[in-house]
C-alpha cells in the first residue's frame, strides 16, 4: 500500500492536476467567456492525442510537429461541430459536443489504424508494441538531470513535467488574463450575456465564437498531448465522457467567471480526487479494497455536494453573479 | 422622397401564413424624430427587426442613407450607424454598468484578437472609450451605478442604460422600441428629454415605436401608423389624429366638447 506522503504520488497528482488545469482553461474560454456549452472537451484531447501519436508511430513524423498536427486537429474537430451549430442556440451546440465526443471514442474503439480497444501500442498491429515516447524520452530525462543540479534527489521525470506543465498553465492564465481584461474578453462576455445585444452593437458574434471555439481547441489539444506523454501509452478508455465533467468541476469549484479559480479548482479537485485513495483507516478499512474504490467516488461526490451547498460561487466566486439572471 | 435618411420600401415578411409585414413602405427624415405606432400585432417590431438586420425580409428594400441594407447582418446594419434598443432591455446582467457602455463603442481596435493583449485597462483608447461612458453615464444621470452589476437595476433604469449604450456607437438613426415602456413617469419624462436633446444637440434621427400617444404626439415630427402588417398612413401627428382609418384602428373615437376625434392616452396594453 503506498503511503500517504508518498511524494512521487502527489507529483503525479499535480502533473494530472495541471493538465486537468488547462482543459479546464480550455472549457472557461468557451463556456464561461463565450457562453459556448462545449459537453464533448475530451474529444479534442483525444483528437490531438490520436493525430500525434499515428504521426509519429504510422508516419515517422518528428514528435514536435505531430504534436503541432495534433492540436490542429483539435481546432479542426472545433470547426466540424462548431460551424453548423453556432448559429444555432447554444443548447445545440451542448448536443452536438456530447454526441461527436462520443462518436470519436466509439471510432477509435473500433478501427484497427488507432489499435482498437489496445490504443496506442496497438497502433502497428497485434504483433507489434508500437510507441511514440522515443524522443521525449530523451528529452524529457534531459529536464529532468538539469532540474537535479538545483533541487538534487526531488527530481523524478514526473516532477520535470510537473514544473513544464504548471509553468505552460501559468504563463496561459497570465496571457488569457490580459485578454479578458481587454475589449476582446468584453465582446466575448457580453456574447455570453445576451448575443443579440452583442450584435445589435456592432459586434459580430459568429467569428467571436469561432475564435473562441479554436482557442479552446487549442488549449484542450495541448491538454490531450501533455496527457498522452505523460502516461505514456494511452487507450480510448482514458477519453472517457467524465474528463469532460472534471474540467466543468474544476470550474465550478473555483468559482465560474474567474481566470485564478482554475489552479484553485485545479488543486483542490486533484487533491480531492487522489486524496480519497489514502482512505484505508480504521473504520473505512473494515470495507474490502474492491468496494473501497466504489466507497471513494461516493465520498468524492458527497463532499462536492457539500462544498456547493456552503459555497455555491465556489472559491473565488462572487455570489451576486448566482443571483443575477441573463 | 428625397433626401431621406432611411427608406424602407415594399418590406414584407411571412411566419408561416401568417403575413406579419405585408408591403410596408415608408420614409424617415434626417434629424427628425419619426414614430412608428399601431395596434399590437400590426407588425411595428417585426418591422424593425428587418430594418436592424435581426430578421431578413422576404421581399423589399431598406436603403440607409443612400446604401443598401437588407441583406447585411445585424452587426454590420450597427456598424453602418443604424443601432437599436429592444422592447424588453438586453442589458448584460453579470457585466458592470460601465462595461455595459464601453462595449457600445465601435471604434475599438482591441476587439481583434491579435491585438487585444496590447490594449489592457490602462491603453489609451481604452481611457478614452472610458472617458466616454462616464460621459454618457453623467448625461444620463447614471454616474452612481457605474460599477453595480447591470443585473441590479430596475426596469427604468435598464431602459436608460440600453439607450447610454446604443449612443456609445454613436448612431446617425436611433430605433427605440418601446423606449416609455414600464418607465415610471418621472423617468418617462426624462427620458423624452434625452430624446429631444439629442436630436438637438448631436443632430440624431430617431424611430420610435410607441403606445404612449401622449408623448409621441407631442415629441414626434412625423408619424407612420401601421395596421396588419402595412401602413396604414403618415404625416404629421395632427395629420394623424384627425385621420379616419388610424382612429378606426387604433387610437379610437373620443367625442370631445368641440366635436372633434381626440385620441385618448393609451395604457400599458402589452
Amino acid at each position: 500500500m503506498m503511503h500517504l506522503l508518498n511524494p512521487q504520488f502527489w507529483t503525479f497528482v499535480g502533473v494530472v492536476a495541471g493538465i486537468y488545469g488547462l482543459l479546464a482553461l480550455a472549457l472557461y474560454v468557451q463556456f464561461s467567456m463565450a457562453g459556448l456549452p462545449n459537453f464533448g472537451h475530451v474529444a479534442f484531447m483525444a483528437v490531438a492525442a490520436y493525430t500525434m501519436a499515428l504521426l509519429v508511430i504510422r508516419a515517422h513524423v518528428a514528435l514536435g510537429w505531430a504534436s503541432l498536427a495534433g492540436i490542429a486537429a483539435a481546432v479542426a474537430l472545433g470547426f466540424v461541430l462548431g460551424i453548423p451549430s453556432l448559429r444555432l442556440r447554444a443548447n445545440y451546440l451542448a448536443i452536438v459536443t456530447v454526441a461527436g465526443s462520443e462518436m470519436i471514442r466509439y471510432l477509435a474503439t473500433n478501427l484497427s489504424v488507432t489499435g482498437g480497444p489496445v490504443g496506442s501500442m496497438g497502433m502497428l498491429g497485434p504483433t507489434q508494441f508500437a510507441t511514440y515516447t522515443t524522443s521525449w524520452q530523451p528529452f524529457i530525462n534531459g529536464v529532468t538531470a538539469t532540474l537535479s543540479r538545483w533541487v538534487g534527489g526531488v527530481a523524478t521525470n514526473d516532477f520535470s513535467m510537473l514544473c513544464l506543465v504548471w509553468t505552460l498553465l501559468a504563463l496561459l492564465l497570465l496571457l488569457f488574463r490580459r485578454l479578458e481584461k481587454s475589449p476582446w474578453g468584453r465582446v466575448m462576455k457580453s456574447i455570453r450575456e445576451d448575443e443579440e445585444a452583442a450584435a445589435s452593437l456592432g459586434k459580430n458574434v459568429y467569428a467571436f465564437k469561432l475564435q473562441a471555439l479554436t482557442l479552446g481547441g487549442i488549449l484542450a489539444g495541448v491538454a490531450g498531448i501533455l496527457w498522452a506523454l505523460e502516461i505514456g501509452v494511452f487507450a480510448p478508455d482514458d477519453f472517457q465522457p467524465t474528463l469532460t465533467f472534471y474540467a466543468y468541476l474544476i470550474l465550478i469549484l473555483g468559482g465560474m467567471n474567474r481566470v485564478w479559480a482554475i489552479p484553485a479548482g485545479a488543486v483542490l479537485f486533484g487533491a480531492l480526487y487522489s486524496g480519497t485513495r489514502f482512505l484505508n483507516f480504521y473504520p473505512l478499512s473494515l470495507v474490502d479494497s474492491g468496494d473501497r474504490a466504489y466507497l471513494r467516488l461516493l465520498i468524492v461526490g458527497v463532499v462536492l455536494v457539500l462544498l456547493m451547498a456552503v459555497r455555491p460561487e465556489g472559491l473565488f466566486g462572487k455570489r451576486q453573479e448566482l443571483l443575477l439572471e441573463k | 422622397m428625397t433626401g431621406a435618411l432611411l427608406v424602407v420600401t415594399e418590406v414584407s415578411r411571412r411566419f408561416g401564413g401568417v403575413r406579419a409585414v405585408d408591403g410596408a413602405s415608408f420614409t424617415v427624415q434626417p434629424g427628425s424624430i419619426t414614430a412608428l405606432i399601431g395596434p399590437n400585432g400590426a407588425g411595428k417590431t417585426t418591422l424593425f427587426n428587418i430594418v436592424s438586420g435581426f430578421l431578413r425580409a422576404d421581399a423589399g428594400a431598406v436603403t440607409f442613407g443612400g446604401r443598401r441594407l437588407e441583406r447585411l447582418p445585424a452587426h454590420r446594419v450597427a456598424r453602418a450607424g443604424l443601432v437599436r434598443t429592444f422592447q424588453a432591455p438586453r442589458i448584460l446582467t453579470r457585466m458592470s454598468v460601465l462595461e455595459n457602455l464601453m462595449l457600445g463603442s465601435l471604434d475599438q481596435p482591441g476587439e481583434h484578437l491579435g491585438r487585444a493583449w496590447l490594449h489592457g485597462p490602462t491603453s489609451s483608447r481604452e481611457r478614452e472609450v472610458r472617458a466616454e461612458a462616464m460621459a454618457t453615464l453623467e448625461l444620463l444621470r447614471l454616474t452612481p451605478l457605474v460599477h453595480a452589476y447591470a443585473g441590479t437595476l430596475s426596469g427604468g433604469q435598464r431602459k436608460l442604460l440600453e439607450l447610454g449604450r446604443a449612443l456609445m456607437a454613436t448612431p446617425r438613426l436611433l430605433l427605440l422600441d418601446e423606449p416609455l415602456a414600464g418607465v415610471a413617469p418621472a423617468l418617462a419624462a426624462q427620458l423624452l428629454d434625452h430624446i429631444t436633446t439629442l436630436r438637438r444637440d448631436r443632430g440624431m434621427t430617431f424611430l420610435i415605436i410607441e403606445h404612449d400617444m401622449e408623448s409621441v404626439m407631442s415629441i414626434c415630427d412625423w408619424v407612420v401608423a401601421m395596421d396588419r402588417g402595412q401602413v396604414l398612413a403618415a404625416g404629421t401627428p395632427a395629420e394623424i389624429q384627425a385621420n379616419e382609418s388610424v382612429i378606426e384602428s387604433y387610437l379610437g373615437r373620443v367625442q370631445s366638447d368641440d366635436g372633434a376625434p381626440h385620441a385618448p392616452r393609451q395604457s400599458e396594453d402589452r
